[in-house]
């Protein structure tokens, strides 16, 4: 059996957890912390993806990053190719699970009493320098689940993936595909190992977020 | 030096304010949702006024004329929040040094651990707020605030959290600490007597709006009107027609009674003949005529008759509900005017025993309250 899926699919998911944290956390900032005409179709737009159709979502991503969509000409031009590289992939994950992140750390935001951001402010401190000394401090736990979430839906992701990177042996194939192929080549016994690599590394991640979680700092 | 006016509408409440204050301790005073904690929020750029101007020491905190609104952190102030919003995730000392980031770290280091020796917390420097006693935390939000040498101090219920006993001595500390650092102070309360501890200038609010603004001292002998009296706490407000109002006496119609008070000297009052007021005597002002002595008419002023309807041990006093003998309802409920007298008096007249009392009250000692 080829590691290759194994591997991609591992980093492809850790691009795609820091891309998501990137954009994840300013935005649940945001939607916790500022009031703004639109508010709630922000937040409505954050949970679509985990309710649309992956092949909804792998399409419109093409259109954007498909070599005629704007992002990808714009990429193109600068002699970068985004549509069926891992690259695509990554992105495919991150719209994936980016839901996930930004509403457990929205929700760990919210639980922060505000009046701590306050006396921070008033002693003199940034926004910026509040979010890191106060914010973060006091709901890493949300963020942290969040993140490990983000992570293993990152890891699974198969519909989205398949629209916009293809299934390329070698180059855009990640673990579930893989699994999708050896299962329509009648490989069992293939298809069989990489899924149970799959389910033990999912179980590790969220048992080991079980129990950090429980840990006081 | 403050100055503040301020204007801000929110659903169902208006607040619309202004006063001044030099270096001293200025107590809001007013019941919850008055508008005390807002008007700090605005002082510290927590809450934006939608109209209004706050300078404070020559710097221009907030002017909707010229569109400043000065952030927070460059106000240079020390908030102390109700209920002390204490960082759950830091130790006392990174607590009391938390906004002293822009220091050198020796400098950070020295002047948090100066901090914590003048407060008493040195021992406790490494605890988690969670760890420590409500006196402690309050202890430690005032170092905070006052780590930083603000040159304005916001006190919100400094000690509204604490238990009775600890509050009265953590009041005398707190006294003490405010005296020592001299500066603007504004302290936010709802309880009269911390008001007056710790302030030398009370403002009463009500309702959004203030009602007096005064020096502590002037506000429980001269209360601007009616509603500032109530809000007081001011016991026997009663109300009366005038009869006669001269710049040295108001004559007044009571129960039957002629009254003759004693007008303001610094604020001559001169209501109309058949005008209603409102005046008040403070219950331990209220005099009870000796049966064993002859009645002296320069001194039993204003004299009455009634009966004791009701009487509650106080510990050192006793408070007496009198009604008068004149027909007509009474003026306070079952009673007409609540009296109070130290123990030793009421054993030694035997009040226990004898019920029917006549009684005096020394013009001066009748407060005539302008209408509001």
């Amino acid at each position: 059996m080829d590691a290759f899926p194994i591997l991609l699919s591992f980093q492809v998911s850790l691009v795609a957890t820091v891309l998501t944290l990137a954009l994840g956390l300013p935005l649940a900032w945001v939607l916790a912390r500022r009031r703004f005409p639109g508010h709630d179709v922000v937040e409505a737009a954050v949970v679509l993806p985990l309710v649309l159709p992956p092949t909804v979502l792998g399409y419109y991503l093409l259109v954007v990053i498909g070599a005629r969509g704007p992002v990808g000409r714009l990429l193109g031009g600068l002699g970068i190719e985004l549509a069926f590289t891992w690259r695509a992939a990554v992105l495919a994950a991150c719209i994936g699970s980016i839901a996930l992140l930004v509403k457990a750390a929205q929700a760990g935001f919210e639980a922060v009493d505000r009046r701590l951001e306050q006396a921070a402010r008033t002693l003199g401190r940034s926004e910026w320098n509040i979010f890191w000394s106060v914010t973060l401090p006091l709901s890493w736990r949300a963020v942290f689940a969040g993140t490990v979430l983000a992570f293993c839906r990152a890891l699974g992701d198969f519909g989205i993936t398949l629209m916009v990177a293809g299934s390329i042996p070698g180059l855009t194939q990640t673990m579930p595909l893989a699994i999708y192929d050896y299962v329509q080549a009648n490989q069992m016994r293939e298809a069989n190992l990489l899924s149970l690599v799959a389910v033990m590394t999912a179980l590790l991640f969220l048992l080991g977020l079980g129990r950090l979680a429980r840990l006081r700092f | 030096m403050l100055q503040l006016a301020v204007r801000k509408q929110l659903p169902g409440f208006m607040l619309d304010v202004a006063w001044e204050a030099g270096d001293e301790v200025v107590a809001l005073f007013g019941a919850s949702g008055a508008g005390k904690t807002l008007t700090l929020q605005c002082l510290a750029g927590l809450a934006r006024p939608d109209r209004g101007r706050i300078v404070v020491n020559d710097t221009v905190f907030f002017d909707d004329a010229t569109g400043t609104n000065l952030p927070s952190r460059r106000r240079r102030l020390g908030y102390v929040f109700q209920g002390y919003a204490l960082f759950p995730h830091l130790s006392v000392a990174d607590n009391v040094g938390y906004g002293l980031h822009d220091r050198s770290r020796e400098e950070r280091r020295r002047r948090t651990a100066e901090m914590l020796e003048r407060l008493g917390l040195t021992a406790l420097a490494d605890r988690r707020p969670r760890e420590l006693s409500g006196g402690q935390q309050q202890r430690v939000a005032l170092g905070r605030a006052l780590a930083v040498d603000p040159d304005l101090l916001l006190l919100d219920e400094p000690l509204s959290a604490l238990d009775v006993p600890l509050r009265r001595q953590l009041r005398t500390e707190l006294m003490s600490a405010l005296r020592e650092w001299g500066k603007a102070t504004v302290l936010v309360t709802h309880d009269l007597a911390e008001a007056f501890q710790l302030a030398d200038r009370i403002v009463i609010y009500d309702d959004g709006g203030i009602v007096q603004a005064a020096p502590k001292s002037e506000l429980l002998s001269r209360p601007a009107s009616e509603q500032v009296a109530r809000l007081l706490g001011v016991r026997n407000i009663l109300r009366g027609t005038v009869l006669k109002a001269t710049p040295e006496i108001i004559e007044l119609s009571w129960r039957g009674y002629v009254l003759e008070a004693i007008n303001s000297p610094t604020r001559t009052y001169l209501p109309l003949p058949g005008t209603e007021v409102a005046f008040f005597i403070r219950p331990e002002y209220v005099r009870l005529i000796r049966k064993d002595r002859p009645v002296d008419p320069g001194h039993h002023m204003n004299r009455m008759e009634g009966a004791v309807v009701l009487e509650v041990d106080q510990g050192t006093n006793w408070t007496l509900l009198v009604r008068l003998d004149r027909a007509g309802a009474p003026a306070q409920g079952d009673h007409d005017l609540e009296i109070e007298v130290p123990k030793l008096v009421y054993e030694m007249l035997e009040i226990a025993r004898d019920r029917r009392w006549a009684i005096s009250m020394h013009r001066g000692s009748i407060q005539v309250l302008p209408a509001a």
